[in-house]
């Protein structure tokens, strides 16, 4: 086989090898560490939740898919089978209590259960959004 | 006059019970799922408001789509971005009846069929949408379960040419919530 040849096979096993490398680490890159990460924006409880009350779509743009972090008055700490959620009720609507529901990270699930309704906290989370009646922040870590 | 009266007090009574049988959930859980020829997509969101009036039937679903969480980032960045396009539509929504409410006796502990209609809004689009499901009533609470499919062009939602024939044109859904009495 001329020497050229093998060279541009070699290219070509190289090439193929790093192209499904890049594929692999790209088709399962990691979830983002939303607990590392820096907060977009750091504001009270009551003003974020008044913004999405005010003007859905605006705070919506603004605020939908960042992490922000809060502070506030805890009201309760609610567990299901799958979640431990930090809310501040700032309302009362038809669906109960409204106001900022904070989904826990897992490993946070046992430091939130300790909380005592009445205090103030601060947490920072991924907002997904305002279902009408609260604003979620999802994966939620405590701020020291 | 006594008419009248008898009439004043059922019409209080009446708006009495209704407003004490409302349940409502904000952890319902829902889940939606396709097989492709090539992927299998998952993912599920707990973070699900709904509102059930046991009285007149009216049922509500309210969805946040980036609450929804796939087991590979990837195809979460991509339900958000291309699919959905959760910027631009953030909310899922639906309101309807369960049609056939009568026959649910929430005062009795069963298994109940739960026919439910009513429209579905995603992706901006909305759709009229129908499906049998069940209520499990258990001492004050309803827990509602419903499985149906929904086509993704219905909502006007465009799969990428690249990968038109590996990732399947209808998505099951899946609908689980713990209603509770709202004290």
């Amino acid at each position: 086989m001329k020497s050229w040849v093998k060279i541009i096979l070699a290219l070509l096993v190289i090439g193929l090898i790093g192209g499904l490398l890049v594929f692999h680490f790209l088709y399962n890159k990691p979830h983002p560490d939303f607990e590392k990460m820096d907060a977009d924006y750091t504001l009270a409880a009551a003003d974020l939740y008044k913004s999405f009350t005010t003007d859905k779509t605006t705070a919506g743009t603004k605020y939908n898919g960042k992490v922000i972090a809060i502070k506030g008055k805890l009201s309760k700490v609610e567990t299901t089978d799958s979640l431990t959620v930090c809310v501040l009720v700032f309302n009362q609507g038809m669906f109960g209590d409204e106001g900022l529901r904070c989904t826990m990270l897992q490993k946070y699930a046992g430091h939130a259960g300790k909380l005592t309704a009445g205090q103030e906290i601060s947490l920072k989370g991924y907002c997904t959004g305002f279902n009408d009646t609260d604003v979620i922040l999802d994966k939620c870590s405590i701020v020291k | 006059m006594k008419k009248l009266i008898i009439l004043v007090f059922c019409l209080a009574f009446v708006s009495f019970a209704a407003n004490a049988q409302k349940f409502i959930t904000k952890t319902g859980h829902i889940k939606f799922y396709s097989e492709g020829s090539l992927e299998k997509i998952e993912a599920h969101n707990h973070q699900v408001n709904a509102g059930l009036d046991a009285a007149s039937g009216d049922f509500v679903f309210k969805v946040l789509m980036k609450s929804f969480e796939f087991e590979k980032a990837l195809m979460q960045e991509h339900f958000n971005e291309n699919y959905v396009e959760s910027d631009k539509f953030p909310n899922a929504l639906f309101t309807g009846k369960v049609t056939n409410i009568k026959d649910v006796n929430i005062a009795k502990n069963g298994v109940y069929d739960a026919m439910v209609e009513g429209k579905l809004t995603l992706h901006g689009v909305t759709q009229n949408a129908k499906t049998k499901g069940s209520f499990e009533v258990k001492s004050d609470k309803i827990t509602g379960s419903a499985k149906f499919s929904i086509l993704l062009s219905d909502y006007n939602i465009k799969i990428p040419g690249a990968v038109a024939n590996n990732i399947s044109k209808s998505v099951e859904i899946t609908v689980e919530v713990n209603l509770e009495k709202l004290k």
